[in-house]
């Protein structure tokens, strides 16, 4: 009803006002005491996804033996950077919460909210010792650990429907110009050739990170980010374009990609019913695909690192995406032993080999001996040589910038693709981020 | 029993003064401020303000909005009027057909836009199997057809709310009006537009306002349906501000839309029930 949508407008403003008052509040007495926190629990949030059943199972056998249980929230992934900094500093806040470590917490650590885990890593410490150090140090800030990593690291690669291939005769693409020539075989064939969710805008950026990173290397980013934004307008940026442009008017998306979502299963779809031959996607594809489709995921998915671009800058080697996700633990948490004990099970043999059965790769150093137990094991193996040989790891540009210049971002990546701006339009989209 | 003293009024009073007027004056407190939803507002004087009207987002969040309210206006109000007094009758079968017309008054507004989004897919959905007509069935993918999905899901939506206002508002007209139009010669068209619509007056008034306070903060099916998208171009203002507060975490300049609307939305309304002479509650059914 109408009058409930007036009803939203108060809500939303007694909302604001709530978090006011909060925050008053929150002035006086110094945050949430641990008084004022749950009983024999402590609260773990999750990015909800089909990662979850590992969670899930983790945390089952985890209050098998714990007095104080953990309660796994799962929230729904694309609300969850907004619920956690909404309660993070109120006495709903979890105890353990999933990141993207470096940015991601940036700015709970300088509001103290944070539990340095120093202590934690002083009693036990195989909760340092048993990560890969490149991974455990993204969480790192000011010289002290935040996180855990938990889950996998998550390149992006380019999946592809090997039936679809085998039927086209063609090779997965090593180059961008085999890639170029895939596409325009495929469009012959009436296959549009790249599934894009494009109306999640982040698939789109995934294609300029990958660009930018082969034809300029990953330098032009970091200079970008670090406030100079002249790069922007350099040669490099508008050749990385060009080459977009170019794969967009070969008609490798197909036409109507803005209408189409990863995260309600519409370009994984598309992938596994051979209504398209590739999609550029997280290592997280592979889950998702499973979940679908086991069959379809055991013997018809393929993957590639992302073409090489010829007379690029950047070493093909060099990969993009999410370095990893962790656990950190806020300050102000009731069961701060319940929590270390619970951050342990992210190195245990049990927590490797269900995330390698469903196709994620932890980052712990007993990885490596338990690469066969995979669900695939070629695949883990794949992006564990991809991971260790990469010169670069090109964190996800909006993941890299604060928080306030994501909608911008995302929104330059989609208009670019659709071609509501150009080349200069998207330049200064990206200088006044 | 005299007239209800203040006492009567003071339970509606008090939920409006704290659910309302507090969090509208922490509200416009917040939009003087900078601040991220950690640690404590930052007052900054004017800036946010500053900045929302040099902002050509927000300037053509505000056009779009508008267009939204007026394409709202002229889909539903005509539909549910005929609906609305069609449904007054005593036809068969009309029970069981507004039953099923009543439907999507029953679902939530998030319901209705997953379930449309999934019908408007354009691989695996209603344009996939209609080439003809949808073309590549890029729906959500260009601002005139994304305008176009979310006008007409929003007619979906509200048209049966507004029907059943005009049904209770038909049903109320004295037959003896129609008996007299009769004896004078008027034939059914004649009789709508002579009897049926005067009559109608003051619930189309009530109906309009709902719909534009309605569509001025029309948020949900935004979201979930096109995002704001493609680009900006469904990005409508109470969206800009979600965007604002829940996404880049600028509860300032978030805070600051927030006026925005609450002052257009009151202005709006205000001018409305001026214009239409609706606050002098006037009898449509004098000398009767």
């Amino acid at each position: 009803m109408k009058n409930k949508q007036r009803m939203w407008l108060k809500r939303s403003v007694a909302g604001g006002a709530a978090i006011a008052v909060a925050v008053t509040m929150a002035g006086c007495s110094g945050g949430a005491s641990a008084e004022s926190r749950p009983e024999n629990e402590i609260h773990v949030a999750v990015y909800g996804d089909a990662t979850n059943k590992v969670e899930e199972q983790i945390v089952a056998t985890f209050n098998e033996t714990s007095d104080v249980k953990v309660v796994l929230d799962k929230i729904p992934g694309a609300d969850y950077q907004q619920k956690l900094q909404t309660v993070i500093s109120t006495s709903s806040a979890p105890d353990v919460f999933f990141n993207w470590g470096g940015g991601s917490i940036q700015e709970f650590v300088d509001a103290d909210l944070l539990l340095p885990l120093d202590d934690f890593i002083e009693e036990d410490p195989g909760l340092q010792d048993n990560f890969l150090s490149s991974v455990f140090d993204t969480a790192v800030i000011d010289d002290k650990p935040y996180g855990v990593p938990m889950r996998g690291t998550q390149p992006v690669m380019l999946f592809h429907n090997k039936t679809v291939l085998a039927e086209a005769g063609i090779e997965a693409p090593t180059t961008w110009d085999e890639l170029l020539d895939a596409v325009e075989v495929l469009s012959a064939k009436g296959i549009t050739p790249i599934a894009l969710g494009g109306a999640d805008q982040w698939p789109t950026q995934m294609w300029y990170q990958y660009v930018y990173d082969r034809v300029a290397g990953p330098e032009l980013f970091a200079t970008a980010l670090a406030g100079d934004t002249e790069v922007w307008e350099s040669d490099e940026s508008r050749e990385a374009l060009g080459m977009l442009s170019d794969l967009i008017d070969a008609g490798a998306f197909g036409t109507n990609f803005d209408s189409v979502k990863f995260t309600d299963g519409g370009s994984p779809a598309l992938l596994r019913s051979g209504k398209a031959a590739f999609e550029l996607m997280g290592s997280w594809a592979y889950a998702t695909q499973q979940d679908a489709d086991p069959e379809f995921a055991a013997t018809s998915l393929g993957y590639t690192a992302f073409p090489a671009i010829e007379g690029g800058k950047g070493d093909p080697a060099n990969i993009a995406g999410n370095t990893n996700n962790f656990y950190s633990v806020i300050k102000a948490t009731r069961y701060p032993d319940t929590a270390r004990d619970f951050l342990k099970l992210m190195y245990s043999d049990e927590f490797v080999q269900a995330q390698l059965a469903i196709g994620n790769l932890p980052t712990t150093t007993n990885t490596e001996e338990f690469l066969d137990t995979a669900a695939n094991p070629d695949y883990s193996t794949f992006q564990f040589e991809l991971v260790q040989d990469a010169p670069s790891f090109q964190l996800s540009w909006d993941q890299a910038y604060p928080p306030s210049a994501g909608t911008p971002l995302k929104v330059a990546v989609q208009q670019f693709f659709n071609g509501q701006i150009d080349a200069d339009g998207f330049i200064s989209a990206m200088q006044a981020l | 029993m005299g007239r209800p003293g203040f006492v009567w009024a003071a339970p509606a009073t008090l939920f409006f003064g704290l659910f309302a007027l507090v969090p509208l004056v922490f509200v416009v407190v917040l939009s003087f401020t900078t601040w991220s939803g950690l640690g404590d507002p930052k007052f900054t004087g004017l800036d946010n303000w500053v900045a929302i009207f040099d902002d050509p987002i927000l300037i053509k969040s505000l056009g779009l909005t508008v267009l939204f309210v007026v394409l709202a206006l002229i889909t539903q109000i005509p539909l549910s009027i005929l609906l609305g007094v069609w449904a007054a009758g005593f036809q068969r079968n009309r029970a069981v057909l507004s039953a099923i017309y009543f439907i999507p008054l029953l679902l939530s507004s998030a319901a209705i836009s997953v379930l449309w989004r999934a019908l408007l897919d354009p691989n695996f959905g209603i344009p996939g199997q209609l080439p003809w007509l949808f073309g590549d069935g890029n729906l959500f993918g260009k601002q005139s057809s994304a305008i176009g999905v979310l006008t007409f899901v929003a007619m979906w939506q509200f048209t049966p709310f507004y029907t059943l206002i005009f049904q209770g508002a038909a049903r109320a007209i004295p037959p003896v009006l129609y008996q007299a139009a009769q004896i004078d010669g008027a034939g059914t068209v004649s009789q709508f537009f002579n009897v049926t619509l005067p009559q109608l007056k003051n619930s189309i008034v009530t109906s309009v306002i709902l719909m534009v306070v309605g569509g001025l903060t029309a948020f949900d099916t935004v979201l979930i349906l096109t995002n704001g998208g493609p680009g900006t171009d469904t990005t409508v203002t109470p969206f800009y501000m979600y965007q604002k507060a829940f996404r880049a975490f600028d509860f300032g300049q978030a805070s600051a839309i927030a006026v925005v609307l609450v002052l257009a939305a009151t202005a709006i309304s205000l001018v409305l029930v001026r214009v239409s002479g609706y606050g002098k509650m006037q009898s449509a059914q004098d000398g009767i």
